[in-house]
């Protein structure tokens, strides 16, 4: 309980620090927005039917997305050396990584809600409303494998001087397991109905992303203290 | 030894080759007032941070009121405050915001009150909710006093506390530091000699990772202090 209360603190500080500043969702947002404007005139012959391979596109813009807020996501630690006063708190430095992968996942999720119906309406000519469970799902572990490997990745980036560089090249090799999973788990239900052979191939990679989450977040959790400040 | 407060023994740290701290030892009593000086590079804020829990050293053993600080940091951390020249503060966050989120992190009973005394106490209650980023840097400074002592610590780091403070602020926190002096024990880093020598009970000189000077202040013979420190800062060997 007292965990929680204390990750709850940092993560609540992170949510108004954002919905006052905005800067790390407009960015994510307008960033999101251009790729889907990019895609949309990319693909000129079918320009309205990106249904074949909305799941790769989709994730595409999500992983850029997404490396766009992890950079920002100590911004407001750096200014004012406020990380330095979240270490010198006496709490766990791992419920640091918690609360930071919380807010994370929280951003890339509201960019996720806006974009995805958008993208929907505009690219996907199968309605696959039917499997939506399934599909939100597989957003979900998505987003939290990117946050939990994302947040660590940026953690060791943080005291360095090309960080903005160092996230892509430590971080997208560590999430393409991720990226494939969660590509197989959009793309199959974006694509069309599901035969038996399709639907039980998405159930194993929604399974297997699971397991990936859990291992990346653990495995991240119990080394956080040796990476952040040092 | 019951009232030793701080026990520094061996230590060492390095940042890959370079070799800040090259084995310093030294113990503070309870209530003590420990002034360290030295000149840029000396390795007195790295120090402090390895007092601080906030870098770990790369040898030798450090206790702080009777815990081993790489055994055991969490206790540690909640007996120290740290005031830098960083106001480790949230610019986006009003000042009662910054004070209660770090009172929620320490824990502080009757949060609400003591956010309020201390806001009183640095003279801040009128700007108490207005953005950190909208203070000045006295204020700034005056309020990361307030951060530093929500949870009421027994131990106080400073490092150069009283660097771009306006006199007003500076008088601000000569009045703190006397007001919690008797229960308090203090590491100061500074580089104003007149300041550190008169609130000091020992002072230290630290040059090149090593300590050069350290004597209690009654020993203290003010020309030979003056001359190892003027060497130790125009880069001459001491």
């Amino acid at each position: 309980m007292t965990s929680f209360s204390q990750i709850w603190t940092i993560l609540k500080k992170d949510l108004i620090l954002e919905l006052r500043t905005r800067e790390m969702l407009i960015s994510m947002f307008l960033f999101v927005m251009l790729t889907m404007v990019i895609f949309n005139y990319s693909f000129s012959a079918d320009r309205n039917d990106l249904t074949a391979f909305g799941g790769g596109l989709l994730w595409i813009a999500f992983i850029f997305t997404a490396l766009l807020g992890l950079n920002r996501s100590f911004a407001h630690e750096k200014e004012g050396g406020c990380l330095d006063g979240l270490l010198l708190s006496p709490i766990d430095r791992s419920l640091i990584y918690t609360s930071k992968v919380l807010s994370n996942f929280i951003f890339l999720s509201i960019i996720q809600i806006i974009t995805i119906p958008i993208f929907t309406i505009f690219f996907i000519r199968y309605n696959y409303f039917p499997m939506i469970v399934l599909f939100i799902l597989g957003i979900f572990l998505g987003n939290l494998g990117i946050a939990s490997i994302g947040t660590f990745v940026t953690t060791l980036a943080i005291n360095t001087k090309r960080r903005d560089l160092l996230v892509p090249i430590l971080g997208l090799p560590l999430m393409m397991p991720i990226l494939w999973l969660a590509v197989t788990i959009s793309g199959n239900i974006m694509a069309g109905p599901l035969g038996p052979n399709t639907l039980k191939e998405v159930v194993r990679a929604v399974q297997i992303l699971a397991l990936f989450d859990i291992v990346y977040f653990v495995a991240s959790y119990g080394l956080y203290d040796f990476v952040i400040g040092e | 030894m019951e009232d030793i407060e701080i026990k520094v023994s061996g230590l060492k740290k390095d940042f890959g080759r370079r070799k800040v701290l090259k084995g310093i030892d030294f113990s503070l009593k309870k209530g003590g007032f420990l002034s360290v000086f030295g000149p840029n590079g000396a390795g007195k804020t790295t120090m402090v941070k390895i007092l601080s829990t906030l870098e770990a050293p790369t040898k030798g053993d450090v206790t702080i009121a009777g815990i081993d600080l790489m055994a055991d940091p969490i206790p540690i951390k909640k007996k120290i405050g740290l005031i830098s020249h960083n106001p480790l503060l949230y610019g986006d966050l009003n000042a009662h915001e910054n004070l209660r989120f770090y009172g929620v992190l320490y824990k502080v009973d009757d949060l609400e009150s003591r956010i309020d005394e201390l806001l009183d106490r640095v003279e801040l209650s009128n700007r108490r909710y207005d953005y950190v980023r909208t203070f000045s840097q006295g204020m700034t400074q005056r309020l990361a006093i307030a951060r530093a002592l929500i949870h009421k610590p027994s131990i106080l780091f400073l490092d150069e506390p009283h660097s771009g403070l306006d006199p007003h602020a500076v008088d601000i926190l000569d009045g703190l530091l006397d007001d919690i002096r008797a229960e308090h024990t203090f590491v100061m880093v500074t580089h104003n000699l007149e300041k550190g020598l008169t609130l000091c009970s020992q002072a230290m000189i630290l040059d090149g990772g090593k300590i050069v000077f350290f004597e209690e202040k009654k020993d203290i013979k003010r020309n030979k202090f003056e001359a190892i420190y003027k060497k130790s800062v125009k880069g001459e060997v001491v």
